[in-house]
């Protein structure tokens, strides 16, 4: 089977207030790859996402997601578009007052009518990949609750369900785990991993951490200043590049030059004596 | 006003129900204006050159007392508890239109552009993302406006507008003391009354 490419970028620029934010060469994906997007806060990796995802317009250059090409004017095509991709955030985005099964529910909302959706009609269809959904994230038995009781990670995993009843075609994650603690992290990660290859689904993720972009992803592209630095398969990014990447990000003192700055991301080992001895160890 | 004379009970339980029926009236009408302006006064869901006429309107309900819009109304449709209810409403859609439009104000919008993400139309947005999100405190305001105007309702009668306060004006200008005390206690029940009622919606809500 040749690669089929969903998501295709030449020269795509994104502007705001007189300001570059996002400009990308050239960016091609194919169905069903794993890609992670590492990078300092600011450096694009959520504008890409809304770019992708039709939120934010892009202003010169081509893009083609899943044969649309940008920008949609249409609102009947902008809905559809708005379908074939799933979308996780941060900090899950769930109507707190509703239950963990309408919560999944409203990922079929741009499937049906709009008078069934007010009688509150269900079509045995969409009860079923809503059933399907929760499944999919081991919520059976928590499907009548609030969304706004559960944990981090069950949020984080009734999210993932939303995105699956919308039967889209593109995950997109945008930093689906840095609100979660570690552990409940890899979990998650696990789980939306597997979904991805269950559903044949592209996922596109942003990652603060370079190890779980590695461990999870297949090809990781590394931004600064709205620019792809490095694209590359996940096997290749040693611990050697990946420091000289940060070096690299860093020349600026984004990195290493300013301390706060370096401390306030979630980048964690030491890049500049790596090998050599602790200080006073 | 000791001790109570308790002849005046055929007319405590008229004038009573009457103050009753005015606040509920005169709540549920200002209700039925206050929510649909209230969501054109949220300046996150409507251009400036339709919140801000809106709510310079509710600010100027708002600040003329009640009283005074009875006395407008009395002498507009003539005594009775008509022109009670009629002021209750405007005063209710000043003052709830306004908790709707801050309540709407102060929505989250995340969750919101995530069901826009899924396909969802402007009307599904605000059915499955906005209405539950507002609703418990919507409720909760109504029932505190409910309780609120149900006091206020009690004194109307002071400028002719009907119910329990008519009364205890006519006997206290007749020096029927006793009379008129037997109508403050009633006024103090009912409000108390009004108090548990919406105490009780509140506590299921939140």
């Amino acid at each position: 089977m040749s690669k089929e490419v969903v998501i295709q970028i030449e020269d795509a620029r994104v502007e705001m207030e007189g300001r570059t934010i996002l400009s990308l060469e050239h960016l091609e994906v194919s169905r069903g790859e794993r890609v992670a997007i590492i990078g300092n806060s600011g450096s694009g990796k959520t504008t890409l996402m809304r770019m992708l995802k039709g939120y934010v317009p892009c202003q010169k250059g081509k893009v083609v997601v899943m044969g649309d090409v940008f920008p949609i004017k249409d609102t009947h095509k902008m809905k559809t578009h708005h379908r074939h991709i799933g979308m996780i955030h941060q900090h899950f985005d769930l109507i707190g007052r509703e239950t963990v099964w309408q919560n999944v529910y409203h990922g079929r909302l741009g499937y049906v009518s709009l008078l069934k959706s007010m009688l509150g009609i269900c079509s045995q269809r969409d009860l079923q990949i809503c059933a399907q959904a929760i499944h999919e994230v081991h919520l059976e038995d928590k499907q009548r609750r609030f969304a706004r009781t559960l944990s981090g990670g069950e949020q984080q995993r009734v999210a993932i369900a939303r995105a699956l009843a919308q039967e889209p075609t593109i995950l997109l994650a945008d930093e689906p785990v840095s609100s979660l603690d570690p552990a409940l992290a890899e979990d998650i990660m696990d789980l939306l991993v597997s979904v991805c290859d269950a559903y044949k689904l592209t996922l596109i993720m942003s990652l603060h951490l370079p190890e779980l972009a590695r461990k999870y992803a297949d090809r990781i592209l590394a931004m600064k200043n709205g620019k792809i630095m490095w694209d590359g398969s996940s096997d290749s990014l040693s611990n050697d590049r990946i420091s000289e990447i940060y070096e690299f990000m860093g020349t600026n003192g984004v990195v290493n030059g300013n301390g706060t700055r370096a401390s306030r991301s979630a980048f964690t080992w030491p890049y500049g004596w790596q090998g050599q001895p602790l200080p006073g160890g | 006003m000791t001790p109570p004379d308790w002849s005046v009970w055929d007319v405590l339980l008229t004038s009573a129900i009457e103050t009753l029926q005015t606040t509920i009236a005169g709540t549920f009408l200002g209700a039925l204006f206050a929510y649909p302006l209230g969501v054109l006064a949220a300046s996150n869901w409507t251009p400036i050159w339709v919140h801000l006429p809106i709510k310079a309107f509710m600010a100027f309900v708002r600040s003329i007392p009640l009283l005074l819009l009875a006395l407008l109304f009395v002498s507009a449709v003539g005594l009775g508890p008509f022109p009670g209810v009629l002021a209750l409403a405007v005063h209710s859609v000043g003052v709830l239109g306004r908790f709707v439009a801050e309540e709407i104000e102060a929505t989250d919008p995340k969750p919101l552009l995530a069901l826009q993400g899924t396909g969802a139309s402007s009307l599904q947005i605000i059915q499955h993302g906005l209405i539950p999100q507002v609703l418990p405190q919507m409720v909760a305001h109504l029932a505190i406006r409910f309780e609120m105007n149900l006091r206020d309702s009690t004194i109307l009668g002071l400028v002719g507008a009907g119910g329990l306060g008519f009364y205890v004006f006519l006997y206290v200008k007749q020096f029927q003391w006793q009379k008129s005390g037997v109508l403050v206690l009633a006024i103090i029940a009912l409000v108390f009354a009004g108090e548990f009622a919406a105490w009780q919606v509140r506590k299921r809500l939140i």
